[in-house]
């Protein structure tokens, strides 16, 4: 008997969601245990990590790699991974893009830990001391990873060979992939082209959104706070910013369906290089302030600022889950 | 890939300051093989022909013109790579002189700014496709909406050349309101009379066989775009045949009911079955049907009985609706004067023989409800007019425009009451006073050397009140405590879009400016275009103005018309337009309103957004709204722009 293909799962800078999304497809997974010599995944199995270390290049077939890249630590499994595995596949929006991990690049090293480690009131810290590598201690050396100064994407780290978006990734999408990846070896049908994303659509989350959608004007923004937005229309439609537009298909227009705005944790659509501009620019189109005609460029200034002032934290909105992957990567001064 | 670049010296104009070896020692190393050649006039002849013989015999399959703006030769260069036998749109052309030669004073600077634009231009060359210009045929027939002197002169013009047009009027009547004047401004010509001739070829003439006049119509839908467009008009009943009826009259003293008539500004009352006024034509006349008895179901047929022609009269003649195929669409349908009532101080509606400009128009018409006679509603000639200029015009709390006819018109009043109520006072209440034009001085000094006439100035109309004591009115302006006596007084309104024109630009997807009148494609430049294509404008319905301007905006549609839509000439299509990839839009419709040039739809059936390449002009305003990235811009792609920028940054 052959051995079953190896699979491993291994999280960065993540939250765990990715693991449960994986669990969530749940009797199947004895289809992928079936399938694959499922080796590796810190939150499910004790494998360590000298295990991997002692495997030869290439042996494991996949890796789904969630996370991202904060610490040296990640980086070092991201390379030990990539070197040991036939496929890496960035799982999930953290190692494809960034995501809430990424947010941090709004910000930078330094403040990060004094507002972790000496600002929070909830700590007490009476010397001062924040997290180094090497910590000489009384019981001897203590040694923990590097925190980088930025997050990094999986990609910016290492060769990937596909990407699956989501935060985290659907179910269903997952068994699509798992499906694929069965076909693929047991029919010998050739893999997808490099660098593609699986597990997603090609247009955006409209077009599975199935609210009644008119050409589009927007004078004012809401909050889902501040009023129940109608189940029937358009929410962007409605003034409340919606990322779907602007983001991946393949979720089944999940926070729609219950009312709520997508965030946009599908990631770009195909071949949108960055989903936050992208949003800024449609939304740029659609935003009515009314005849300008004879009006100065202050009065007009002003009418524009009145309106986009109602989007809040526009960083946090528009690059939610994207930050380290978009064209600005993070704050740059 | 074997690039050609082609480097003209334009004599010393680029070459002065441009290094062309140090340029093509520079030029990168790719997976393209670069051919550089140097030219030193290449828009000349010579230049012409090398650029086609090299491209010919080294294989060229893409070239890179380092010359001159786009804007003077990209066309002249395009026309020689078709002649070498290569795609025209496999060409990318670098502005070295406006943007370089011309502008860039140290010379290794230049040389290294012109080196990085070639090389963006290579980068980008390599990722053109070859695109192709498409034909479609097109309806040279137009349609003219209103059948006032703009429409008339655009029908007129077009019908002379042989075109086939159809005229859309909503009224019984053609000749617009300059018919209604008996005196026109400035050089007091008879309105009928001088319109006639245009009335009498549009009805009669050479070539009214071209012309399909339909009165009492209105267009309810226009489908297509230029060069093809399915216009549905819906044609109220006449009750009259205007072929058939003589115009003689007879069928209007039986007629036993009558009501108020509009087109004596209500002033007088008209029959059941009547002309619009004396004179009016079409020579044949209607019968509304809101008072009728025979349309009101009473056994009435004393107009049909008095009636000498057989079937002239037709009791059952029905509304219809009318499709045609157009090649392009004039819209003429005129403007609007502001209510009065919006300034209730000045007492328009609610004090006898005040008057707008239009109603003492009426008044002063042979045609009109007092033959002529300038009378109070006592009967009597008045002594004293007042004339209010400026009635909501320059005011920024009713028009901010100046209407511009207003003060032409009222001192032809000056001159008409002048000569019809010798000794007759005249005020002028006047905010500014608007008088160009070579001809137009004339009835203003005349006004000024009437020693009847006096000229009084106000700020705001709000401090003006017309009041009625003993049957005077009373002129006041509360700003200064003054007050005047006159026994009529007349308003000069804001002339004003008609109530048509929003529901019209609607059915014509047409834009409107801040105050409703049809929006210009440029204000200098095209004033008659508007920013649909094949959608033109003329007269009033685009800004106020007078006759002259009126009749050479016609023109000037005509003349678009002419010479963009050729019967037998196909429309050609450039290929520059925005291209959407079906399978891959959301239908979110985010890019529908963005296009200025209403060339974006949602096709429901399709569930996808649209591009009409007839209307897309290729300004790449969908592609960058588009958040799905699903809308190409042809020549502009994604693809092409970054690969140009990472060429001029590497």
């Amino acid at each position: 008997m052959t051995a079953k293909p190896k699979l491993s799962m291994y999280w960065a800078a993540s939250c765990g969601g990715c693991e449960i999304a994986l669990v969530n497809i749940n009797e199947k997974i004895l289809d992928v245990d079936a399938a694959f010599d499922f080796m590796f995944c810190p939150c499910l199995l004790d494998t360590k990590y000298k295990d991997i270390e002692a495997l030869p290049d290439g042996d494991i077939l996949i890796t789904l790699f969630n996370g991202a890249i904060r610490t040296s630590e990640n980086e070092h499994m991201a390379r030990l991974l990539r070197k040991k595995s036939k496929l890496l596949i960035a799982f999930g929006s953290c190692a494809a893009e960034g995501c809430i991990p990424g947010l941090a690049n709004l910000t930078n090293k330094r403040d990060i830990l004094k507002t972790c480690y000496l600002d929070n009131p909830s700590i007490d810290n009476p010397s001062g001391e924040t997290p180094k590598p090497e910590t000489e201690m009384p019981e001897g050396k203590l040694c923990i990873p590097e925190f980088y100064g930025s997050v990094k994407t999986l990609a910016q780290t290492v060769d990937v060979d596909y990407f699956i978006p989501g935060c985290p990734p659907e179910p269903h999408q997952i068994w699509a992939v798992v499906e694929t990846v069965l076909n693929i070896l047991q029919t010998g049908a050739p893999l997808p082209p490099k660098g593609a994303v699986l597990g997603g659509g090609k247009s955006s989350v409209c077009e599975e959104c199935e609210r009644k959608k008119e050409d589009k004007k927007i004078t004012g923004f809401r909050r889902t706070y501040e009023f129940v937005p109608d189940r029937e229309q358009c929410l962007l439609e409605q003034g409340v910013v919606c990322m779907g537009i602007a983001t991946r298909d393949g979720c089944g227009a999940l926070c729609p369906k219950v009312n709520m705005p997508c965030t946009g944790c599908y990631g770009p659509p195909e071949g949108v290089l960055d989903q936050g501009a992208k949003m800024v620019a449609a939304l740029g189109s659609i935003i009515d302030i009314g005849d300008l005609k004879g009006m100065k460029e202050d009065a007009i200034d002003k009418k524009i600022d009145e309106v986009i002032s109602t989007i809040p934290d526009w960083a946090g909105t528009f690059y939610k889950y994207s930050l380290p992957g978009s064209i600005m990567k993070g704050r740059v001064a | 890939m074997k690039i050609g670049i082609y480097f003209c010296k334009c004599g010393t104009n680029i070459s002065d300051k441009i290094d062309s070896e140090k340029v093509k020692t520079g030029l990168p190393s790719g997976p393209s093989e670069l051919s550089f050649k140097t030219i030193d006039f290449m828009c000349s002849e010579d230049g012409k022909e090398s650029l086609e013989k090299d491209i010919k015999e080294n294989g060229i399959e893409r070239v890179v013109v380092s010359a001159c703006s786009p804007r003077d030769h990209e066309n002249t260069f395009m026309r020689v790579l078709s002649k070498a036998g290569i795609n025209p749109y496999l060409m990318q052309m670098v502005n070295v002189r406006e943007q370089v030669a011309w502008v860039t004073e140290d010379n290794e600077k230049a040389t290294e700014k012109a080196g990085r634009y070639i090389n963006a231009a290579i980068c980008r060359v390599e990722l053109h496709d070859p695109l192709e210009k498409k034909e479609i045929d097109i309806c040279p027939d137009v349609l003219v909406i209103g059948a006032g002197p703009a429409g008339l002169k655009t029908a007129l013009s077009i019908a002379e050349s042989g075109r086939k047009v159809v005229i859309v009027e909503k009224t019984p009547v053609i000749g617009g309101m300059p018919v209604r004047f008996e005196e026109l401004f400035p050089n007091m010509e008879c309105g009928p009379c001088m319109l006639e001739p245009v009335l009498g070829d549009i009805l009669h003439g050479e070539h009214a066989e071209n012309i399909e006049l339909l009165t009492i119509a209105e267009v309810v839908d226009v489908v297509g775009s230029y060069g093809n467009f399915t216009v549905t008009v819906k044609q109220k009943p006449r009750y009259s045949d205007i072929h058939k009826c003589i115009g003689c009259g007879e069928c209007i003293e039986p007629c036993p009911v009558s009501a108020k008539n509009i087109y004596n500004c209500n002033l007088s009352e008209r029959k059941a079955i009547s002309f619009p006024f004396a004179g009016a034509l079409p020579n044949a006349p209607f019968i509304d049907e809101a008072i009728c008895l025979k349309k009101k179901g009473y056994d009435c047929s004393l107009c049909k009985d008095a009636c000498p022609v057989e079937d002239a009269i037709i009791f059952d003649d029905a509304e219809r609706t009318i499709v045609r195929n157009v090649g392009a669409i004039v819209v003429a349908i005129g403007s609007d004067s502001y209510d009065c009532t919006k300034i209730p101080d000045l007492g328009y509606g609610k004090i006898p023989d005040v008057h707008t400009g239009v109603e003492f128009e009426r008044i002063l018409a042979s045609n009109g409800p007092t033959y002529g006679e300038i009378q109070t509603s006592q009967g009597a000639a008045p002594k004293s007019v007042a004339i209010i200029h400026c009635v909501g015009s320059l005011d920024k709390e009713h028009k901010e425009y100046c209407s511009g006819i207003c003060c032409q018109y009222a001192f032809k009043f000056n001159h008409l009451i002048e000569n019809k109520l010798p000794g007759a006072k005249i005020h002028h209440f006047y905010k500014e006073l608007v008088i160009p034009g070579k001809e137009d001085f004339h009835l203003y000094n005349h006004a000024k050397e009437n020693p009847n006439s006096t000229f009084i100035r106000y700020n705001n109309i709000e401090t003006l009140a017309v009041s009625e004591k003993e049957g005077k009115k009373i002129i006041t302006n509360s700003a200064d405590g003054s007050s005047v006596e006159a026994d009529m007084v007349i308003l000069c309104p804001a002339v004003v879009p008609t109530v048509e024109s929003g529901k019209l630009g609607t059915i014509l997807e047409a834009t409107h400016d801040k105050f409703g009148f049809f929006e210009e494609l440029h204000g200098r430049m095209d004033s008659t275009q508007s920013k649909i294509k094949g959608v033109y404008l003329a007269g009033t319905c685009q800004s106020p103005m007078d006759i002259q301007k009126t009749m050479n905006q016609g023109m000037a549609a005509a003349g678009y018309i002419l010479s963009g839509l050729v019967a037998g000439r196909k429309l050609e299509i450039k290929p520059i337009t925005a291209v959407v990839e079906e399978d891959r839009c959301s239908g979110c419709r985010v890019c529908v309103l963005v296009c200025p040039y209403k060339a974006v739809a949602y096709d429901t059936e399709k569930g996808s957004s649209v591009v009409n390449e007839v209307l897309c002009q290729g300004c790449g305003t969908c592609v960058a709204a588009c958040p799905v990235g699903a809308i190409k811009g042809n020549h502009f792609t994604n693809n092409e722009i970054l690969a140009e920028i990472e060429g001029v940054l590497s």
